[in-house]
């Protein structure tokens, strides 16, 4: 009997007990879904740089939806008639409403933006910490990052007038910082990269999309940068430093005015499409041309027929209405630019006013007229009237592209804008994000 | 047969075998047992010589024989469910002895240890059990936790769509994590179930946020209600606390249907019904007027046109959501056996329409369960069932610009708008919205089918069997394999899918879940002190493995008419993977002294690879004591059956959530490169688990011989280091962190009454008043308030907000009521002031059978997001009264959209019919034992200020801290049912 017991104690207890304790020390914890961050930073690979690469121009595009139609409402350039009830509502200040500080278009382009900074801060570090390239590789990288960090400060500051500039350790951050001396880190990021990217050798030991064709090597990328810094110097008001900076950038006042790296678009996986497209004449969905910018603009001007299309039905939603959609994009992988010669000769037409340049400038807006169809420019040659001018072709030439609201903004004008309906405001700075005030 | 080899064979409980005195007044009593209702002969049943420790139990046939020491005597026949019945004896006979269903359910079992159980009456903890015929027995059910609703004091559930199939969400005593896992550990027959929630991608056309807004149910929907005997609710830590780390938001225990060893029985059953929409909105009473002055005079003439026409408006509530489903649910279940073996075998299909067209859910689902007794010292249970079922959902809830959700789109809609097919069969675009709903009713599918095995499996090893001391070893484990799939199209003809937009979608889902659960344990029973005292020690070590793998394949630019995914030039495949395994060890030690002084000690010990260390520990402890004064000898009061003081103290836990240790990249690609870019959310490599503690006390209270009960019960549970996400900074590169965070309490009371108001032969009345109330409080929160993610649409339109100090489901907006300017201000709480339950039942002249359930939810807000939408599109119903039009002048907050979601319903109510016995021998013969017929209604009347479809709803499904918000929901349906019942 007692035999009998400890042999069915063994069969039935013991051995899978045994067994059981045997298996159960757990192993640490892999995740299964994708790699570790902490696992590029230290000794990565030229493979793992380059996907941090790939990361940086692919995140850059966040963000860029939202602040073409989020700041396009709020500079009373487009209706976003869709589902989300707030495009018509927060945006326009309707009945008092206040701009939230944690709705989606508040915090989508900050999100988006400083996911591609912390991306590029990722990429810095893990060059640091790597003998994978070599130091003129490491410079090609490291101006690439500096550069793209500095594309994305200024579109912080653009739509929230304010930006917090160190962010490489999330458990240490910097202080939020006010435009200026945020513009002053872009203006330096900008020229420590330009230097970095003139010691980089010839070719990078890395490839960017077809986006960038025309500016995949040092010297030719090295342009965009000088791009980049000749508007971050008119956005600080530095005419002189701008047209400096324009003069090494591919600004071209007699070239193709589209000429300029792009952010491009792909629906496969993990990529991302054009979220400013709207297929042309959907209801439910669609960005609404606001009704000023077609009766303000000159008769003939090419840009309003090139952009916008009259809606078989006018569209009304929320007690407001439209009778145009938006045409920018052919479909939702039309490439958006980052910098396009057309914005470049219209900034060199700003660093000119502001340099006192007044024959430049007429000249460069000239450009931008006779390219949509209209003559010359033919008001006084002053700071004034020259300012104004160039306002309304940034209105017409950059419509749709995040600009207005910042233009208005940063000239004083914002109040000018119409109100649509009895009761709506004017708001031109989007809140800072709720979690960064805690 | 011989009676001495019966007796070993039945022997359940240990009995004891004095041999007696060669006393004169010695002799044999021999007698049959019988079932009451059926007359069947009832085998296993306990007899003792009261005052002794002499017994016997009954055979196969309901025989039994027992030497009786000394007359004049007393034989006390006790059996599980069945009333105790003492027969007073004055000498040798032979007795027949009829056993009756016990009502009370004092003799009833519930488990307390993971190998243990106690009698009720000796319960330190108010642990709910819900029988069959609770259940069910009242009216058709679809899946468990529907059928629970207003069952259980202590518990909330809410459904999170009206959608056939289920989506509900189930709250034990509050919630029990911010973040993490609200829904309760279910356990069936053994076996970890999993509850998953499975989103189907339809997010990528609709534009809804996350998985968690697309209404999809969540899969205790597999199991079969009626295949349930009865369900044990553990609400809290100091009942769950066995269960340890996976305790925390509470344990359900269901028990399915197990042989019953006798004759064969046959039970058929036929259930038909219908559902309808409970509650019309209606549709705003326009005049040209008001068409005019809303939309303009272009409207105006659109709307006189449809007007000329059609000499109406079209009611797109009653085009959308007016169909009436057809219900059919077929079930055929064997039941029989003999001493060493008994089974259960079942089968049920059950199909059901929604109120929405081409909407439905249909399971069918196959069991058998099998007791076997190998020898005196083998036995083992075997429970098999495999489910498969099929849901189409549709598409209700939030989304952007999908043109998919009905709510969504109608709120949009205006209703002198044709969006009825022409003859060509092409569908108009709807000028307002995104979306054709006739189109999407039509052409659109979601649809799910899942294929399921649950299998446990339990042996007993009985090692040692003295008078005084019985060892076994209990070896139980489970397996529930799921395979889920999931299909959603959009025709590239959908308005909003039209090229040279998307043109059209299909995203199909393949996801496997895989659960494993193994456990060991040593019970050792030992009756000290001559049997005043009675201990069981247990001992065992438990082992959990859990795997899914999830696969959801998309395409997007179809070729026409086509439904295969790899018709599509844009195809994205997500992949998501997980693996965890738990692992523990437990004790647990019990004392009863003469069923007067009941105490439990019990320790758990519990590691996760969830946890930031996988191999730490985490110690859970647990005790309670209970004293049945009115077992004491003192005890005079013969009215006062029992009365009984408890108190129990447990603690659980919570891992965290499978990936909170991980901080990863994620793919991130341009132009055919492939880049890995930060995801946003922040891992932390130590987080701990959530544990609670919970103190319950309360008392039980029979009054004469327990016709009239009363239980009452309060608790207070703490939950420590909440895991929480919470919103980071995101210019750190992180939207959100999740780790160790703060602490809740929640605190209850719960009070429940039981009466048997008559108990005549041709008039039997009982019924049960339930009421309960949890009050919840962020007691620690180490970092400042903030809105809950995942949950609501932020303070502006108001949100779950996480504050010290404020209750945890408090719903708060940024206002500035006072004038002092904007900031986040409480506007409501979605947890109830109370809640009670009333169920009643009466038999009337043993062949009639009235029940009905009322459900009172008092208190409680909502945000009702839908009126949001409405308002905007301006076709809410009351936009032509004075409050609508000044609640249209309002800003677009919280404040505006906050509603009181309370309510007084008629959840279940049923009349059944059972024939006489001489009706049925007449008409069938003898082979029909019995048969009953009934008609039963769900969702009858609802009484609520709530001006949406239901106040039971949750746009964000059913995890988390997420019901209460409304947006586009899919609306709640009344169901009627005939039922017919026969058994053979």
């Amino acid at each position: 009997m007692k035999n009998n017991i400890k042999t069915l104690a063994i069969v039935t207890f013991i051995i899978p007990l045994f067994s059981l304790m045997v298996s159960c020390t757990f192993d640490e914890v892999v995740d299964p879904n994708g790699p570790s961050v902490d696992g590029v930073l230290k000794n990565a690979s030229k493979g793992q740089l380059n996907e941090l690469v790939v990361a940086i121009e692919s995140t850059s595009r966040n963000g860029i939806g939202n602040e073409a139609t989020s700041n396009g409402v709020l500079g009373r350039e487009l209706y976003l008639f869709n589902a989300e009830p707030r495009n018509t509502g927060d945006l326009l200040g309707k009945d008092g409403l206040q701009l939230d500080n944690n709705s989606f278009y508040s915090v989508g382009s900050w999100n988006g933006n400083y996911r591609c900074i912390k991306n590029i801060n990722l990429l810095l570090e893990a060059v640091a910490n790597t003998d994978a390239v070599n130091e003129s590789e490491k410079n090609g990288y490291i101006g690439y990052a500096k550069t793209m960090m500095a594309s994305e400060l200024i579109q912080i500051l653009k739509s929230y007038g304010k930006a917090r500039l160190d962010v490489a350790d999330p458990e240490n951050m910097g202080p939020i910082v006010e435009f200026n001396e945020g513009l002053a880190k872009a203006r330096a990021l900008l020229e420590e990269g330009q230097q970095s990217l003139s010691s980089a050798g010839s070719s990078f030991a890395f490839t960017l999309s077809n986006g960038f064709n025309g500016f995949q090597e040092p010297s030719t990328f090295s342009e965009f940068n000088r791009a980049w810094a000749g508007v971050a110097a008119v956005y600080a008001g530095d005419g002189n430093a701008a047209l400096t900076a324009l003069s090494n950038s591919y600004l071209d006042l007699a070239g193709d005015l589209d000429i300029g790296p792009k952010h491009i678009f792909g629906l496969g996986g993990g990529d991302q499409s054009n979220t400013v497209f709207k297929v042309p004449g959907l209801n439910g969905d669609q960005i609404i041309v606001h009704n000023s910018w077609i009766a303000d603009a000159e008769a003939g001007d090419l840009r309003v027929e090139q952009k916008s299309a009259l809606r078989t039905n006018p569209a009304s939603q929320d007690g407001l209405n439209g009778t145009h959609e938006t045409r920018l994009y052919d479909s939702d992988t039309s490439p958006i630019d980052f910098l396009r010669n057309e914005e470049l000769i219209l900034v060199y037409a700003e660093a000119s006013i502001l340099a006192s340049n007044f024959q430049d400038a007429e000249d460069a807006l000239n450009v931008i007229r006779n390219s949509a169809n209209l003559p010359d420019y033919s008001g006084a040659q002053t700071a004034e009237a020259l300012t104004a001018e160039m306002l309304k072709q940034r209105r017409y030439s950059l419509w749709s592209e995040n600009h207005r609201m910042f233009d208005l903004r940063r000239y004083g004008l914002s109040n000018t804008l119409s109100i649509d309906r009895p009761g709506d405001q004017v708001f031109n700075t989007m809140p800072i994000p709720l979690p960064e005030t805690y | 047969m011989n009676m001495k080899q019966n007796f070993w064979k039945n022997s359940i409980l240990l009995i004891f075998l004095t041999v007696p005195l060669l006393l004169a007044a010695q002799g044999t009593v021999t007698g049959k047992v019988t079932e009451g209702s059926a007359g069947l002969p009832l085998p296993g049943v306990n007899v003792i010589v009261k005052g002794t420790t002499t017994g016997a139990i009954t055979d196969i046939d309901g025989d039994f024989e027992i030497l009786v020491p000394s007359f004049p005597s007393t034989l006390v026949f006790s059996s599980l469910g069945y009333a105790t019945t003492e027969v007073k004896l004055t000498g040798p006979t032979v007795l027949s002895v009829t056993m009756e269903e016990s009502a009370t359910g004092l003799e009833e079992v519930v488990v307390t240890g993971l190998a243990s159980s106690v009698k009720r009456q000796n319960l330190a903890n108010a642990v709910s059990t819900v029988s069959a015929a609770e259940l069910v027995g009242t009216t058709s059910q679809s899946t468990v936790d529907g059928a629970l609703y207003g069952k259980i004091p202590g518990v909330n559930i809410t459904a999170t769509s009206g959608a056939p199939g289920g989506g509900f969400a189930l709250r034990l005593r509050g919630i029990s994590s911010i973040n993490g896992n609200n829904q309760p550990l279910i356990i069936v027959d053994g076996v970890y179930y999993n509850n998953v929630e499975i989103p189907s991608g339809l997010r990528f056309a609709s534009g809804a946020n996350r998985g968690n807004e697309e209404n999809s149910s969540n899969r205790l929907a597999d199991l079969d209600p009626n295949d349930i005997q009865n369900i044990e609710v553990l609400k809290g830590s100091s009942a769950a606390a066995i269960y340890g780390q996976r305790g925390n938001a509470g344990v359900v225990l269901i028990t399915t249907k197990r042989g019953k060893s006798g004759k064969t029985r046959i039970s058929f059953s036929q259930d038909i019904g219908t559902n309808t929409i409970a509650k019309r909105l209606g549709v705003r009473p326009w005049t040209a007027a008001s068409v005019e002055s809303a939309f303009g005079a272009a409207e105006r003439a659109k709307y006189e046109a449809t007007m000329a026409e059609n000499g109406g408006l079209y009611d797109f509530e009653d085009i959308i959501y007016g169909n009436t489903g057809f219900i059919t649910e077929t079930r055929l279940s064997a039941t029989g056996g003999n001493d060493k073996t008994k089974f259960y075998v079942g089968g049920s299909y059950r199909d059901e329409e929604g109120i929405i067209k081409n909407t439905g859910f249909d399971r069918f689902s196959l069991r058998s369960n099998i007791d076997h007794r190998i020898s005196n010292v083998f036995d083992f249970s075997s429970s098999t069932s495999y489910t498969r079922s099929n849901s189409s959902r549709s598409f209700t809830g939030n989304e952007n610009e999908g043109g998919l959700s009905y709510g969504y789109t109608l709120a949009y809609t205006r209703p002198w708008t044709n969006l009825f097919p022409d003859e060509n069969g092409n569908y108009p675009d709807n000028p307002n919205a995104a979306g054709n709903s006739i189109f999407v009713r039509d052409n659109a599918l979601n649809d799910d089918t899942n294929d399921r095995l649950v299998q446990g499996m339990t042996l007993n090893t009985n090692l040692l069997r003295t008078d005084t001391d019985r060892v076994k070893i209990v070896t139980s484990g489970g397996l529930d394999y799921l395979a889920n799939q999931t299909y959603v199209y959009v025709p590239e003809t959908h308005q909003s899918q039209v090229r040279p937009g998307p043109g059209g979608f299909i995203a199909v889902g393949k996801n496997n879940f895989t659960q494993l659960n193994t456990q060991i344990i040593g019970v050792w029973n030992r009756e000290a002190m001559n049997g005043s005292l009675d201990l069981t020690t247990q001992l065992g070590v438990a082992y959990l493995y859990q795997k899914s793998n999830l696969v959801n394949s998309r395409g997007s630019l179809l070729a026409a008419g086509q439904t295969s995914v790899d018709q599509s030039v844009n195809q994205v495949i997500d992949q998501f993977r997980s693996e965890e395994k738990d692992f523990g060890y437990f004790g647990q030690i019990e004392g009863n002294y003469k069923d007067q002084i009941i105490a439990t000690l019990g320790y758990r010990m519990d590691k996760s690879s969830r946890n930031g260390d996988p191999n730490k520990f985490h110690g859970f402890p647990k005790a309670s004591l209970a004293i049945n004064m009115a077992n004491f000898d003192f005890w005079t009061l013969e009215s006062i059956s029992q009365l009984k003081l408890r108190a129990a103290y447990g603690e659980t836990g919570s891992p965290a959530s499978f990936g909170s240790t991980f901080t990863s990249l994620g793919a991130s690609n341009i132009g055919g490169n492939i880049g890995q870019s930060v995801v946003g959310s922040k891992g932390d490599a130590l987080v701990k688990p959530e544990t609670a503690s919970e103190l319950e006390f309360g008392f039980d209270l029979g009054i004469f011989n327990n016709q009239l009960s009363f239980e009452a019960t309060y608790y207070d549970k703490k939950v420590r280091d909440l895991i929480l996400t919470r919103a980071l900074p995101s210019s750190s590169g992180f939207t959100q962190e999740t780790t160790n965070l703060g602490d809740l309490k929640n605190t209850g009371v719960e009070l429940a009454l039981r009466a048997f108001v008559f108990d005549n032969e041709n008039f039997k009345w009982n019924t049960s008043v339930q009421w309960y109330k949890n009050r919840s409080e962020v007691t620690r929160l180490a970092v400042p308030a903030f809105a809950q993610p995942g949950a609501g649409f932020g303070l502006g339109l108001g949100t779950f907000y996480i504050q010290e100090g404020q209750s945890a489901t408090q719903l708060v907006g940024n206002l500035n009521l006072d004038g002092t300017g904007i900031k986040p201000t409480k506007v409501g709480d979605v947890e109830p002031d109370f809640q009670m339950g009333w169920s009643n039942n009466f038999t009337i002249y043993k062949q009639f059978d009235v029940s009905f359930l009322f459900n009172w939810k008092q208190g409680g807000e909502n945000l009702n997001l839908t009126t949001f939408l409405s308002d905007l599109g301006l076709v809410t119903p009351d936009l032509e009264t004075e409050e609508g039009k000044a609640r249209l002048l309002m800003p677009a907050n919280a404040v505006r959209f906050v509603e009181p979601a309370g309510y007084f319903r008629l959840r279940e109510a049923s009349i059944h019919y059972s024939l006489s016995k001489n009706t049925v021998n007449s008409v069938f013969g003898n082979t029909v034992e019995g048969v009953k017929l009934g008609v039963s209604g769900k969702n009858l009347f609802t009484i609520s200020d709530y001006s949406g479809y239901d106040p039971e709803v949750s746009v964000n499904g059913g995890t988390g801290l997420s019901t209460g918000i409304e947006v586009g929901s899919y609306p709640s349906s009344r169901q009627f049912f005939f039922s017919l019942n026969v058994n053979f």
